[in-house]
């Protein structure tokens, strides 16, 4: 935290004036972030319904340290924004005019559909399920078709597509949706999951391998922890350590190394197992790439008692991670915002041509670390024994500056003399001009980077290429561990929301695209979206599965005739 | 493996981890290489491309040397990166 230690900023009280929503009439209020008993608070009152508050970080340093700002560094930037969809109609602005507005600050990076609302697990805190919902929400190939192309038809696509639901898997045309990513041109294609399609006994492997030739890159796995005990507390459903394992076995046999754990965090039932998720995915670090922790939104009406029970924040997260795994992996030196790395994005994405990608969400709403394995002694460290991030962070910003706006300014010096044949010297000095600047960009990473080796190879692909195949093969040397906290009622921020960087697409029965940033689709819009394009639900769908099992009745029946009418438990 | 695991009054099983070595190690280090290996396949890809394989080759020299300068420089290193910095700054 070299920027501010020993500053007067971090002797102040941290003070910052927002807006937000009350949590009982969903109407736009005032709010103010606020520094008081060693705590970060959002404070509200609504003229109706009352005072509300709110923990945003346990942790006032940290929380003071990402919020820090001078000319050449801030971890708030300003994103490059595609044209807006709609104009916005409320005069209330922003959450109120998703779809999207012109008040949208950044661009979407990661599309999320939801497949379908259907799911074999009844999880208690989950929004999207079909039984709960009493109608059936599943967009057609036609529709996913849409929304697919809305997003790839931007100036600034996104990159990667995650699939959600309920859980995605469910679908039997599931390959064919990951082929369609594909053919789209989405680098990425990632599916939310609780593991249904991969864990199947009778055919899990063929279809995990099928899945994976069809397009399908990763894996964003629900996994609360190692016990039962837990899994059964937040899922309902005894014995799922088995199905999960096998998740893993058979994404290992088919090929396909790119697994994201995906831990929901609740406090005194998942943050116990912090540390063993960490050491799950160390130990099968072959196929995992990642963690994602996700402190547990607080949805429907609670008193503020039970909001001091429940609410834990991305700070909490990252607190318990450094004591449950003796301190290797601290807050103070290893944890990071996701808009950290902008300028080093746009810098790479400029030199080497390629799509930008842009994390250039609000401070709050990720961190990120990651971890690789020292062939030395063969220990899993954090990569800033590598590298010299803030250094690396402080160059990229300053070279930034100077170069930025380059790509508008092509030089047209011989054009103007000799025409046509002008173009290809112009073409050729642009291209000497490029070549200098990624020398210059390569000596300055070279000088912040601490050990050799062949992850080292990797980053220096990455950079000189920009690559997606260099950012996967990096990856897959590496172990990133991120703490991602979505907004509820009581602690939404429009300033997070207006940054958003991941966006839900859903097909309108007028043949427009509605789009929406992740945390206002599930605080606002999603049961007024939902009833517009729901199905009626059906008894064969509503008995598909025995949600305490987490199996299809079909895939039950044959197991028990299987196992020549007898119902075997499994271990 | 280098962890505690003890069981809470609940039955909760918990890892107490002291060093975070994987088990899996050759094989972490096995999925990087596949990856690689898996998209030299395709004709277009850049782990083909004879220039910047040389270039990463000769940054890896660099880089070598790099670091065993930075441990001749002590603490002067910082002064060093300064000034580098600043070269690499200067006509933009």
């Amino acid at each position: 935290m070299y920027h501010i230690e020993g500053t007067d900023y971090l002797k102040q009280k941290y003070y910052t004036k927002t807006k937000s929503i009350c949590p009982e009439c969903m109407d736009k209020i005032d709010a103010i972030i606020v520094e008081e008993d060693g705590e970060i608070w959002m404070k509200k009152t609504c003229p109706e319904h009352g005072d509300f508050k709110d923990k945003i970080s346990s942790d006032p340093k940290y929380y003071k340290w990402t919020h820090y700002g001078t000319d050449e560094w801030s971890f708030e930037k300003n994103g490059e924004t595609n044209p807006p969809d709609i104009k916005g109609k409320d005069p209330r602005g922003c959450p109120y005019n998703c779809g999207l507005c012109e008040e949208h600050i950044s661009t979407c990076q990661l599309a999320l559909i939801d497949l379908t609302n259907r799911c074999n697990m009844n999880c208690n805190f989950c929004y999207a399920n079909v039984k709960k919902s009493g109608y059936l929400v599943e967009p057609s190939l036609e529709d996913i078709d849409r929304v697919m192309k809305h997003f790839r038809s931007k100036p600034i696509p996104p990159v990667a597509i995650m699939f959600t639901g309920g859980e995605p898997t469910v679908r039997k045309d599931f390959p064919e949706i990951c082929a369609m990513a594909k053919k789209h041109g989405f680098k990425e294609v990632i599916t939310a999951t609780n593991g249904y399609g991969f864990q199947k006994k009778n055919g899990g492997l063929e279809w995990t391998k099928k899945v994976y030739e069809a397009g399908l890159d990763t894996l964003y796995f629900q996994f609360d922890g190692i016990n039962n005990a837990t899994l059964e507390k937040t899922r309902g459903i005894k014995n799922l350590i088995g199905y999960k394992e096998r998740v893993i076995e058979n994404c290992r046999k088919a090929g396909l190394t790119s697994v994201v754990l995906v831990q929901t965090v609740v406090k005194g039932i998942t943050d116990v197992e912090i540390g063993n998720v960490v050491q799950f995915a160390i130990d099968n670090i072959d196929v995992v790439r990642g963690i994602t922790y996700q402190p547990v939104s607080l949805c429907g009406r609670i008193t503020a008692e039970e909001m001091q029970d429940l609410r834990i924040t991305n700070a909490d997260v990252i607190k318990e991670v450094e004591r449950q795994t003796g301190g290797k992996i601290g807050i103070n030196n290893s944890w990071y915002p996701l808009s950290t790395i902008v300028e080093f994005g746009r810098i790479v994405s400029y030199l080497a041509g390629v799509e930008p990608i842009e994390f250039t969400c609000h401070p709050d709403c990720g961190f990120a670390t990651y971890l690789v394995v020292d062939p030395k002694t063969n220990e899993m460290v954090p990569i800033m024994d590598y590298f010299d991030p803030l250094k690396i962070v402080d160059f990229s910003n300053r070279f930034w500056k100077k170069i930025k706006g380059k790509e508008k300014k092509q030089v047209k010096f011989f054009e103007n003399f000799v025409g046509d044949f002008g173009k290809t010297l112009d073409k050729g000095v642009n291209w000497l001009d490029k070549q200098q600047l990624k020398v210059r960009f390569l000596t300055g990473m070279l000088q912040y980077t601490k050990k050799p080796g062949k992850l080292m190879e990797m980053f220096s692909r990455m950079l000189l290429n920009g690559r997606w195949e260099s950012v996967s093969a990096f990856t897959h040397g590496t172990l990133l561990i991120s703490s991602m906290h979505f907004q509820d009622a009581y602690n939404l921020n429009i300033e997070r929301c207006k940054r958003c960087i991941v966006h839900f697409g859903v097909a309108m029965p007028d043949g427009s695209v509605f789009e929406s940033p992740f945390c206002t689709m599930n605080t606002l819009h999603r049961p007024v979206i939902e009833k517009k394009v729901a199905k009626a639900t059906t008894d064969k769908v509503n008995n598909e599965f025995d949600t305490s099992k987490g199996q299809a009745i079909e895939d039950l029946a044959q197991e028990v005739a299987y196992n020549g009418g007898i119902d075997k438990k499994e271990e | 493996m280098s962890h505690d695991v003890f069981e809470t009054k609940d039955g909760l099983k918990l890892r107490k981890l002291v060093d975070l070595k994987p088990t899996t190690a050759k094989e972490y280090q096995d999925a990087m290489l596949h990856r690689v290996e898996k998209f030299s396949k395709r004709q277009d890809s850049p782990f083909n491309d004879f220039i910047e394989n040389t270039v990463v080759q000769g940054l890896r020299f660099i880089l070598d040397s790099k670091v065993k300068i930075d441990n001749m420089l002590g603490e002067n290193k910082e002064k060093v990166q300064n000034i580098i910095e600043k070269i690499l700054l200067a006509g933009l």
